[in-house]
């Protein structure tokens, strides 16, 4: 009998939990189908009035399935990401985004395309860069559109894949723009005549380029303001730099010229002693700012209470930095707004419904885009009410329904136009 | 009497059963949503191959009633050694033994060790995962960009096919199945895994037992080493690293009993490996964000469990 009611209720839970997702599914393409209804009421665009003038060749009637990889599913620049994808751009347009589970590895990545490719998906937006050579070969061979969001290919992979026919492109922080961002944050300081920094290396001691990029554009900046015969190491340039965290994989303690780095702490170990270390680079006497390459005011924020240390953090724009500025956790924040993912969304969508948008010689673009910095609560405020939207975000449908006609150098001008003002003025 | 046995057999049954419900669950859905089956049906091959070497091979340990919890990072050590030594000789035959080679040396580590010490071979795994653990960190940064050691894809792409990795799966388990059915060494491993006050008393040494069932294993986490690196060939300190939780659940999940001992069975390996992709693609046809899906999967795991098992709870005998 006992046997009977455990797998009664087993079963129960069962039918409910897929029940209830059936209809949520339902409920969803019944969402996308009024919407195509919408559509085809007035004249195949999207749900607005402005598709109807600015898409007349594209048949967005059919529901389009787009994969989007993920390899981080919780920070707050993901949960910002996907926010904008799922609750607003998948109620704007007539497609539905399937999201992998958080991949750890390039087996993660190609078994997750796999799985895409099996549910008819005709595009893929990748945000996991384990191997995106292997990611693009993959959707080559399948006839599967591909794009990378909010990061790049290097120039070699770019030259090799840029004249694949399904490969769409790539728009995020080129590697330049990390380097200036890392620059900016350090010259902030500099120009108010700190001297004594801290760095956090988030992922250097993984080599990951981005990360070390920015710490190079942090040590530059400081060579060039500490004065005759300031170096690195022995470098004194942004290349000499480079080679150097990337000859160490991590960044050196010490004096250049008359600036100080007085700490260093670098990796995600997230135990005990890697936590103490923060605690006590957090600490160490002299110490003005702390500049980290990722988020610093999670791992440094608690330390500094009650210290004059100021920290300066990029990621994104997420609650929880607004209430660290607010709270004297966090000073400066060069971080990704959501509504940045829009732009390669379109280009995706275009591809997919078999208007890709090509470069003057035919190939795949690869486009910048920077950060928005803010350095008060007042200016956080200002930037996250826009970024988190999910009625009015910064790229709306509106604005990006241009985008599903524009041409190559409309397409790059928008884009190119990222900082907030810039937005706030189309 | 008749329906006790009748009952037992269906009740053996379950796992086969639970991959066909499976299997024509994907196949229905996806004809309803109209997926791409042929496709799905490669891919789950594909996606499955690696957990069912490993765990095929796993079974020898867990019929002695023990288990490995660092098989997932011996794989990954075993796959980038084979990788480096892949990019220094170019030949895929040495990487294919150096890989199987690696991952039979940590078994056997593994095991005399046990011996020498005297202690639960559970226990040394769990000193074994940490150790590999640094090792693979130790690897990539000395041999290869610091965050990656790749193997070029195209060294590897004419394997990466379904009919290859079945054909390697397929050897694996006849040879399994052999050893373990129609030689000595697998009816003794599960008299030991069976009762081993028993076993150890009719002369069945333990060590020695342990020490094959861990060469098995060790050629079984090689061959998924090197299928690792023909599905991926970019590797990275992530590498099979949800191997290790994989085999364990498919060991479970194919209906094979953690007790270890006289019911186990080597095909449990292979149902479970696939019936946890098929599964996994049917979440993702209901469009389950991974955390729902996880919670399905698991009750799903819970009920498949609680029925392959039903028939055989409190008949263990005593340990």
């Amino acid at each position: 009998m006992k046997k009977f009611w455990a797998l009664l209720l087993t079963a129960a839970m069962m039918v409910c939990v897929l029940a209830g997702c059936g209809g949520k599914d339902s409920e969803s393409d019944n969402a996308q189908g009024g919407s195509a209804g919408t559509e085809n009421q007035g004249g195949g665009s999207g749900a607005g009035d402005s598709g109807e003038d600015a898409t007349p060749e594209l048949d967005m009637s059919k529901t389009v399935k787009i994969g989007i990889l993920v390899s981080d599913a919780t920070s707050a620049e993901a949960l910002a990401f996907r926010t904008y994808y799922t609750e607003y751009i998948q109620k704007q347009y007539n497609v539905e985004l399937i999201y992998s589970d958080e991949l750890a590895d390039a087996a993660g990545e190609a078994a997750a395309i796999d799985t895409f490719i099996t549910n008819n998906c005709k595009a893929v937006i990748s945000f996991s860069s384990f191997d995106r050579a292997a990611q693009i070969e993959q959707c080559e061979g399948v006839g599967v559109y591909y794009a990378v969001a909010t990061g790049t290919l290097t120039e070699d992979e770019y030259e090799t894949y840029k004249g694949y026919e399904h490969y769409v492109g790539a728009i995020g922080p080129s590697l330049s723009v990390e380097f200036e961002t890392g620059y900016n944050m350090a010259k902030h300081y500099l120009d108010q005549g700190v001297k004594n920094f801290a760095i956090f290396g988030g992922a250097i001691p993984y080599y990951t380029e981005m990360h070390i990029y920015r710490a190079a554009g942090m040590l530059t900046a400081m060579i060039d303001a500490g004065g005759d015969g300031a170096n690195y190491q022995g470098a004194t340039d942004m290349g000499g730099v480079l080679g150097q965290i990337f000859a160490d994989g991590e960044v050196k303690t010490g004096a250049i010229g008359d600036v100080n780095v007085l700490g260093y702490v670098g990796g995600y170990d997230m135990d005990d002693a890697w936590f103490g270390k923060c605690a006590q680079m957090a600490q160490t006497a002299d110490l003005e700012v702390i500049l980290a390459v990722g988020n610093g005011s999670d791992f440094f924020g608690t330390a500094i209470a009650g210290t004059n240390v100021k920290i300066a953090s990029v990621d994104a724009y997420a609650s929880s930095y607004g209430e660290a500025m607010e709270a004297g956790m966090l000073d400066y924040l060069a971080g990704k707004f959501s509504a940045s993912i829009g732009p390669i969304f379109i280009a995706t969508y275009r591809a997919a419904l078999g208007s890709p948008i090509r470069t003057a010689d035919g190939n795949a673009f690869a486009l910048s885009q920077g950060y928005w910095v803010a350095s008060s609560a007042e200016e956080f405020n200002t930037y996250y009410a826009v970024d988190s939207s999910v009625d009015a975000p910064a790229y709306t449908k509106e604005m990006l329904d241009t985008l599903l006609t524009a041409d190559y150098a409309a397409f790059e001008s928008f884009v190119s136009k990222y900082s907030f003002e810039e937005i706030q003025g189309m | 009497m008749k329906n006790s046995k009748i009952k037992k057999y269906i009740m053996n049954l379950t796992p086969l059963l639970g991959l066909a419900v499976l299997f024509a669950a994907f196949l229905i859905l996806g004809t309803v949503q109209d997926i791409n089956i042929s496709y799905g049906l490669k891919s789950i091959l594909s996606q499955s191959v690696v957990v069912a070497v490993v765990a095929t091979g796993a079974i020898f340990i867990y019929t002695l009633g023990s288990f490995d919890i660092s098989l997932g990072a011996s794989t990954a050590v075993s796959a980038l050694i084979g990788g480096i030594v892949y990019n220094k000789t170019e030949s895929l035959l040495v990487m294919t033994l150096v890989c199987i080679g690696v991952a039979v040396l940590v078994g056997l580590f593994n095991s005399v060790l046990a011996s020498v010490f005297n202690l639960p071979v559970f226990v040394t795994t769990i000193a074994m995962l940490s150790v590999l653990n640094a090792l693979v960190l130790v690897l990539i940064k000395v041999n290869g960009t610091g965050s990656q050691i790749a193997v070029p894809a195209a060294a590897v792409r004419s394997l990466n096919n379904t009919t290859f990795k079945m054909v390697v799966l397929l050897i694996f388990v006849l040879l399994c199945i052999f050893v373990f059915s129609f030689t000595k060494i697998g009816r003794m491993q599960k008299f030991l895994g069976g009762n081993p006050v028993c076993a150890k008393l009719s002369g069945i040494s333990e060590k020695k037992m342990a020490i094959i069932a861990f060469v098995m294993s060790g050629i079984g986490v090689g061959l998924g080493a090197f299928l690792s690196i023909v599905y991926a060939p970019t590797l990275t300190r992530n590498t099979a690293s949800s191997v290790g939780m994989d085999v364990i659940i498919a060991i479970v999940f194919g209906g094979m009993p953690v007790s270890g001992g006289a019911r186990s069975k080597i095909y449990a390996a292979v149902i479970g490996a696939f019936s946890m992709t098929l599964l996994s693609q049917i979440m993702v046809m209901f469009n389950l964000n991974s955390g729902i899906g996880q919670m399905v999967k698991a009750a799903i795991f819970i009920l498949v469990v609680f029925l392959a098992t039903s028939g055989q709870r409190g008949k263990m005998l005593p340990r």
